[in-house]
Parts: structure tokens; C-alpha cells; sequence
């Protein structure tokens, strides 16, 4: 094997020009590779991030409150009750926040947007204070009611400053128009595309705005220390919360809760259901965005390496050709089929392992350095594909391990064909050849 | 051409409203002060006023300015039934509107898009087409079955003696308003002005109808009025309004099975 190993970057070294383009393409290619992956990577960072600060715990106690069977609210009523049973059901919770939830206009002297409206109880709200980077005002004036923390970009576009009024208009869960003028108390760093879709102001506010009791939430959001747990905690709280007397929804995985309104709408029931839902499912249009990123670069990636594997197979034919008589030789002095095969197999696994490592590393360089640079993105539209107002990239050695080794394994099977083809010489057709 | 007080700029004819209610202060109007029962016959005259026993289809002009961006300006039909409670809207045009209505099933309001092909449901409370109107607006008037009205006093708007109103929202009731002002000639019965606030008592929409219209209705065997010309006004986002005209009013018989989300696709289609 150690022989065959020299012979292979003996014959790479003297054809220097051919095995350099060849390695060079394959090392751009895993690169590229390397790239695409840091990108979702950080994609999916950023999305993780965020959507488990603003929107979702890694498992939410929620549901909905239906007044009349036609119309619903997303809505916990009693909720100290629930919050006591799953305080005791999940002991191993990092977290575990009420969150009011709401949807309305967000109304400045200038402009308006849509929001939805999150009620906190900043007092309790420990991650959402290590996430959430305030760039204007402060974070404890949530505390007050009738405030408001909008991020930069809502800020801009509703020509907002600290200490400014806005009004939020929205229709209670009844249905009757309500509005609460609040005050702007703190404007944070964008946290990617969620940020453009959530203010929050204090639990109270929104209590007001939708005139609910004191005892009435949106969701009880537990952050886990591994969201690994996420599934083994909901099927926990599932049993425990059933068991308790509380109706439980279907599962329907996937789904947000603001995707299930039609659903509960068109259902004959009224009253409360308690809904256990995790972060994929609540997040799940955002992951379904770096999911089809993923797709696309695999597709991508996929159509170089065909390039790459037929570039492969032609540089063998071209060497098998050249060394038809060596071939010839070396059958003729006794060496078996299968080695002249592991001799051609391995030159091509030399030349692809090298190149993807040198691909491969230089893509994680570049991947490191452009995330720590952070360079900002400008393009509103690529912020929104990217999730976040900066490039950011995170790759994992595992993930860089997979991809080193899919684009070693596809080149070096590219070289499968070829080498079995010199492999079934015949020596004396060989050695007759003239190279 | 005619002149009417919604022709002109919204700032002169508010000015001009103010001007003529200080002037109707120093000259107060001689009616007397409503009593309850008297406030309520005066909503329900107003509702019967516009109440057609029968069917009802009409072309609606509206016209929407938002600050910021370009008019945009939408046609569409309105179909009603008011012995079932049916009603139906029709988008005709802008051409990014074609085809799109509304149509209400019960106490559902749903929308209808052809460009997806899909029905929604939307609320009582959603704009019309992105609209500063209401499906209220464009509904049968049942303001005696839905408010319970106090006397704010005889007032003048414009050369028009009113009374003035002020109506809560009975328990119950799903409306888009809970507080309504209501400016009432007291000569006509026609609403000619209406402010709608929020639970939280702010100002949200001022409605003014200048032109009121009247066509004989052969089930009614009476004739039933319409507002022509209806101005809503945006008062949280200022700068925003709709104006809306009602033309060509058939009181005919329609279709027996034409509300229905069948009939609304054929039309979208």
C-alpha cells in the first residue's frame, strides 16, 4: 500500500501542471462548499437566536381562548395556575416566562407598520437581556407601563427616537376597536428578519390594549439547557397538562400558532385548549427558508462536483492512455488487477484528499475571518434571505468533516470507472501499445 | 358641477365645520333636547330610512389616499339582501383588485382571491380592500339595534340643524366602534357626520356624508336613502382617507343563489 501510496504522488508530482489545475478546482469547490454551509450555518445561528429570544421558548405551554366557536384568541386564561405545573413538571428548565402575545398597527406621527405585539415582565425576561442589544434607552423602562422597544430598522421606519409616542391599534379578541398610546423607551440592534416583526411592550400594556384579566397570558415559553430535550419535555408536559384536566390540541407539528387560527376558527368548541409546541414548530417558516438555502447550495455544490468528477475521469483517461505500456509492465511482471486499480484509485484519493483539505481550510479561514469582521449588509431584501443585518457564518467540525469527506468519496469514486478500465488490460496489448 | 362640503380640501371643510359649530353656539338651535325615546326613534328612523326590504345592488367608487403613496382607486359592486342579512363585494378594478370580494356567511366575513384561489377569513373590523371603509359602511344601518344612544345636544353643521349623539355599543353586540358621535339633520334624518372611537375612548375615524340620495323601492312600496358621496378620515394616521361614491342603484330582485362562494369564484374568474 506504501508503495502504491509514492507511486501515486510520484506521478502527481511529475505531471505538476495537470494535477494543479485538477486539485484547484477541487479545491475551489469545496470551498465554495465550505461557504455555502457557513452561510446556512449562520443563517441558522442567527434564526435560533433570535426566534428563541423573540417569539418562542424551546417549548411553549399556549393555546387558545375561544369566546364564540367562530372566533378565537391566542390567548392562556389562569395562567399563574399553569405556570406553578410546569414549574414542578420541567425542574431542569433554564427559564420559564410568561409572554402575552398580540398583533397590531403600530401607529408614529410619520408612518405605521404591523407588529406583533410581545408583552413581557422585563423583571423575568433573563435571556431576553443577554439576546436583545440596546443601542437607544434602556431595557428597565419596559418595566414601566405604557412603554415600548421597538428595533433599529422599525425605528428608521417609523422615525422614531427614545421618548417618543406611538399609538397601537388593534381589535380585541371581541372584536371591538382598541388603541393604547405608549412611549418609546428603548431601541435595540436588529436581531435579523424576526426583529422586523415583533415590538414588545409590557405584559400589562397588552393586557390593556386587549382588555384581558390580570391572570391571562399568550404563552408560557420554558427555554431548555439543551433544546435537544425539546421533544422529551413537550410529550412530559403533554401528559402532565392532560392529566391535569386542561383540554390539549392535536399536535401539529410545524405549524406556528398564528398559521392555526382557520383551524380553531372553523372548529365548534368554545373555551380554553392548551397547545404544548415546540421552537421548530413555531419558528418553522424560518427554517423552511434556510432548509430551501440548503437545497439550493446542495444543488449547486452538486452540479461542480459533476464538473469536477468528469474532469476527474478525463485526467485518468489521459494518464491510463500515457501509461499503457507502464500498465502493460507492471500486469506483465506479476501485479495483480486489483492493485493496478488500488494504484489509480489511490493517486485520485491522494490528489482529492489534498485539495479538499487545502479547499477546506481556507474556506473556514475565510468563514472565520468574514464573521468576526461582520460586515454589514445594505440590501434589505438579502437581509431578509439572510436573517440577519450582518454576514454572519458558523460552521461546525462535523459539518466541515461531512463535507470534506462527501467531496473526497464522489471525486475519488469518480475515478472508480477509469481505473478499472486500465485495471483489464491485457499485458501483451499493453506493452505493444505505443503510449 | 356641484358644491358640497366634502368637495373641498379636508383642513377648509373641517375649518369650516368648526367656524359654523362656534357660530351655531352663539346661536343655538331651538329644538329641544331628546329624550331617550325620542333618541331611539331617531336611530331607528335613520335605519328604516336606509333599510330596503327587498334586494339591493349598487356601484361603489372609492378612492384611497394614503400619505406616501400614489391614490389608488377601486370599483367595486355591492350585493345585499337585507330580509337575510346577505352581503357580498365585488372588486372590479383597480386590475390588481379584479376579482377579489367579500362575502359574508353568518357571522363570517370571508375574502375571496383569485389570485391564490383561496377564501379567508377575515373580520368584522378589516378594511375593505386595504380601504379607510368598513363592511359596515357599505351594510344596513341598525344603529337602534346595536347602540344605546345619550343626547349631547342641538347643534349646527353647516347650514344644517342637528342633534348631536352619542352612542355606546350594547353588550353583546359585535361592532367595529364601540363609541360612535353622530351628527343627525334634524330636518332629514340623514346622518351627515360620524366620529368612531376606540374602547380607550380615542378618535379613529371621522365619516362625513354630505350627499344623500333617495330611490323608490317597490318591496319597501317607500323610498329608501343612501348616502352618494361618504368621506372617512383616518384620525390616528392623519393623511389618510377614502372617499367613496354610491352609483347606480338597482333595487331588482337578484339571483336567489347568489351569495355563495360558488357564484363569487365564477365572477372572480
Amino acid at each position: 500500500m506504501k508503495q502504491l501510496l509514492r507511486i501515486g504522488v510520484r506521478n502527481l508530482l511529475q505531471n505538476r501542471r495537470r494535477s494543479l489545475m485538477l486539485g484547484g478546482a477541487i479545491a475551489l469547490v469545496t470551498l465554495l462548499l465550505v461557504m455555502l454551509l457557513a452561510i446556512s450555518g449562520g443563517m441558522q445561528a442567527t434564526m435560533l437566536r433570535s426566534a428563541n429570544t423573540l417569539t418562542t421558548g424551546h417549548v411553549n405551554v399556549a393555546g387558545f381562548y375561544k369566546v364564540t366557536s367562530t372566533g378565537s384568541g391566542p390567548l392562556v386564561s389562569g395562567y399563574p395556575k399553569l405556570l406553578e405545573l410546569v414549574r414542578e413538571t420541567v425542574p431542569e428548565a433554564k427559564l420559564v416566562v410568561p409572554r402575552a402575545r398580540g398583533w397590531g398597527k403600530i401607529i408614529s406621527e410619520t408612518s405605521s407598520l404591523q407588529a406583533e405585539v410581545g408583552g413581557v415582565d422585563i423583571a423575568g425576561e433573563a435571556t431576553f437581556r443577554e439576546v436583545v442589544r440596546v443601542e437607544e434607552g434602556s431595557l428597565d423602562g419596559l418595566a414601566e407601563p405604557g412603554t415600548l422597544l421597538v428595533f433599529r430598522k422599525q425605528a428608521e421606519r417609523l422615525g422614531l427616537a427614545v421618548g417618543d409616542m406611538v399609538t397601537i391599534s388593534a381589535p380585541t379578541f371581541r372584536g371591538v376597536n382598541n388603541t393604547v398610546d405608549v412611549r418609546v423607551v428603548a431601541i435595540a440592534a436588529d436581531l435579523g428578519l424576526l426583529s422586523q416583526m415583533v415590538v414588545f411592550t409590557p405584559a400589562q400594556t397588552v393586557r390593556k390594549l386587549y382588555q384581558l384579566s390580570d391572570e391571562t397570558t399568550g404563552a408560557l415559553m420554558i427555554t431548555l439547557h439543551d433544546r435537544a430535550d425539546a421533544p422529551a419535555v413537550q410529550e412530559r408536559l403533554r401528559k402532565v397538562i392532560g392529566e391535569a384536566g386542561y383540554t390539549l390540541m392535536d399536535v401539529q407539528a410545524g405549524q406556528p400558532y398564528w398559521m392555526k387560527f382557520d383551524t380553531v376558527n372553523r372548529e365548534d368548541w368554545t373555551g380554553q385548549k392548551i397547545d404544548v409546541t415546540r421552537w421548530d414548530d413555531e419558528a418553522s417558516f424560518l427554517k423552511r427558508m434556510v432548509d430551501t438555502f440548503d437545497v439550493l447550495a446542495a444543488l449547486l455544490v452538486g452540479v461542480l462536483l459533476v464538473i469536477i468528477v468528469v474532469g476527474i475521469m478525463n485526467t485518468l483517461w489521459m494518464t491510463i492512455r500515457e501509461r499503457t505500456s507502464e500498465i502493460g509492465t507492471l500486469r506483465a511482471i506479476g501485479m495483480a488487477r486489483s492493485r493496478v486499480l488500488s494504484m489509480f484509485l489511490i493517486e485520485s484519493f491522494v490528489l482529492s484528499a489534498s485539495a479538499s483539505l487545502f479547499g477546506a481550510a481556507v474556506g473556514l479561514g475565510l468563514a472565520l475571518g468574514l464573521d468576526g469582521w461582520g460586515i454589514p449588509i445594505g440590501n434589505e431584501s438579502l437581509q431578509i434571505f439572510l436573517m440577519s443585518d450582518t454576514l454572519r457564518l458558523a460552521i461546525d467540525l462535523p459539518t466541515l468533516a461531512r463535507a470534506l469527506v462527501t467531496v473526497v468519496a464522489v471525486t475519488t469514486l469518480g475515478a472508480l470507472y477509469p481505473s478499472w478500465r486500465a485495471a483489464r488490460m491485457r499485458p501483451v496489448t499493453a506493452i505493444h501499445t505505443v503510449g | 358641477m356641484s358644491f358640497t362640503l366634502a368637495s373641498l380640501p379636508r383642513a377648509l371643510a373641517l375649518a369650516l365645520t368648526a367656524a359654523l359649530g362656534a357660530l351655531a353656539l352663539l346661536a343655538p338651535s331651538k329644538a329641544a333636547a331628546l329624550d331617550e325615546p325620542a333618541m331611539i326613534e331617531l336611530l331607528k328612523e335613520v335605519d328604516v330610512r336606509q333599510r330596503n326590504s327587498g334586494d339591493w345592488k349598487a356601484l361603489a367608487y372609492m378612492q384611497q389616499k394614503e400619505k406616501g403613496k400614489s391614490d389608488v382607486a377601486y370599483e367595486m359592486v355591492i350585493y345585499r339582501r337585507d330580509a337575510d342579512e346577505k352581503l357580498m363585494f365585488l372588486f372590479m378594478a383597480p386590475k390588481s383588485e379584479a376579482g377579489k370580494g367579500y362575502l359574508r356567511i353568518d357571522d363570517n366575513i370571508w375574502m375571496y382571491d383569485p389570485n391564490v384561489g383561496k377564501w379567508e377569513r377575515r373580520t368584522e373590523r378589516e378594511r375593505i380592500g386595504g380601504t379607510d371603509s368598513r363592511r359596515a359602511d357599505f351594510d344596513q344601518s341598525k344603529l337602534a339595534v346595536e347602540y344605546t344612544p345619550t343626547y349631547l345636544g342641538a347643534d349646527k353643521l353647516g347650514k344644517f340643524d342637528v342633534h348631536k349623539l352619542k352612542l355606546a355599543v350594547k353588550a353583546g353586540r359585535d361592532v367595529a366602534w364601540p363609541i360612535i358621535e353622530l351628527w343627525v339633520d334634524q330636518a332629514t334624518g340623514n346622518v351627515l357626520k360620524r366620529q368612531e372611537f376606540a374602547l380607550s375612548g380615542k378618535l379613529m375615524r371621522t365619516a362625513l356624508y354630505p350627499k344623500w340620495h333617495k330611490v323608490y323601492s317597490e318591496s319597501k312600496q317607500a323610498d329608501v336613502w343612501y348616502p352618494k358621496q361618504m368621506y372617512f378620515y383616518d384620525e390616528v394616521e392623519k393623511g389618510n382617507q377614502t372617499i367613496v361614491s354610491i352609483k347606480d342603484i338597482d333595487l331588482r330582485g337578484l339571483d336567489k343563489n347568489m351569495f355563495t362562494k360558488a357564484w363569487l369564484e365564477s365572477k372572480s374568474r
